[in-house]
């Protein structure tokens, strides 16, 4: 299939970090959170952009690399989960947005946690291994 | 071979009557159920900040909850007296837990004199989507429970003491709950009502 998900990450209502996560051991971590920390521009243009109508969750392919290609998905509640994906040949927009949606759906679970405030950093075990499986299954 | 078969029935009705029960009662969204709990366990940490206390409470507040579900039970699922201990654990396991929390529990580790039991749960929808920060190891995140036991069970007079002994949150395979009959009581008012 060819997509490999290198960093997951998700950014707070103002643009604050709550997790970030690199699953390639090669590269500095370090230049994942440049890149993420860039895309962050775009989706800020991206939720502007449209004035009126409403968004789709889904944002789409953000900005390509050398490598690499950014992607991001936004939710009302102003949290932003950004991607970085290793993929060869043709962009596999269906499994992208799959992987989204599950990612939400873990956020949220780990969101009902009584022990967790919202907009705190997540040190979630449950997360970390949840997310683990979902990057390998891409 | 047909006296067989009706001993097998004969010993496990109440997993039947707690199915029907359960299909009868009202229901309510779990994810609403779980935060409203989730909710009042974090206030009463913050509240009382030592976890040994906070389980007090929240045992405390299951015995107000067990001394008034008992009825609604009984009215509701039509058992009987039970003859012994055994049959209460029974009870409790398979038509209590079912009808208010749509879970059945297991009831293990007799003793000697059938005077204590274990009851096992595999998941508790209470605890669904809890993660227990590390600091945290004190505390019994789920002690309604074993306040509601000994609560409904002071009604239909016997006295018990139940304590957890295992979590799913501590990360135990299975949560346990050790009930102990302390003694049968004989038409007593029933020490809430006595000192107030």
């Amino acid at each position: 299939m060819g997509i490999k998900v290198v960093c997951a990450s998700v950014i707070g209502k103002s643009n604050n970090p709550l997790y970030i996560r690199c699953f390639d051991n090669t590269e500095e971590p370090l230049k994942f959170h440049y890149i993420v920390h860039s895309a962050l521009d775009v989706v800020e243009e991206k939720s502007t952009a449209k004035k009126g109508a409403s968004l789709d969750l889904y944002l789409g392919m953000l900005y390509p690399t050398e490598d690499y290609r950014v992607y991001g998905y936004t939710t009302n509640s102003k949290i932003k989960f950004i991607i970085v994906v290793q993929e060869d040949g043709d962009s596999h927009d269906q499994a992208i947005k799959n992987f989204f949606r599950k990612f939400h759906v873990l956020y949220a679970n780990t969101v009902a946690n009584p022990f967790y405030t919202p907009d705190d950093l997540i040190t979630s075990r449950k997360f970390n291994e949840e997310l683990e499986k979902q990057v390998k299954t891409v | 071979c047909g006296a067989v078969v009706m001993a097998q029935k004969g010993a496990r009705p109440y997993d039947r009557i707690g199915e029907q029960v359960f299909a009868k009662v009202d229901k309510i969204n779990a994810e609403l159920f779980t935060l409203t709990y989730g909710s009042i366990v974090t206030q009463l940490v913050k509240d009382y900040e030592d976890l040994g206390e906070v389980n007090t409470q929240l045992e405390k507040m299951g015995y107000n909850i067990g001394v008034r579900l008992i009825e609604e039970f009984l009215a509701r699922s039509n058992v009987g007296r039970c003859a012994d201990f055994t049959e209460t654990a029974e009870v409790v396991a398979k038509v209590g837990f079912k009808m208010f929390l749509g879970i059945t529990a297991n009831v293990t580790d007799w003793d000697a004199e059938k005077k204590e039991f274990s009851l096992v749960l595999d998941d508790n929808p209470l605890t669904e989507f809890v993660e227990l920060p590390e600091s945290y190891n004190k505390l019994w995140y789920a002690n309604i429970l074993c306040g509601v036991i000994r609560g409904a069970l002071e009604m239909v007079q016997m006295k018990v003491e139940a304590t957890y002994v295992k979590c799913v949150l501590h990360g135990h395979d299975a949560s346990e709950i050790r009930v102990v009959l302390k003694e049968i009581l004989t038409d007593e008012i029933p020490a809430s009502m006595r000192d107030e």
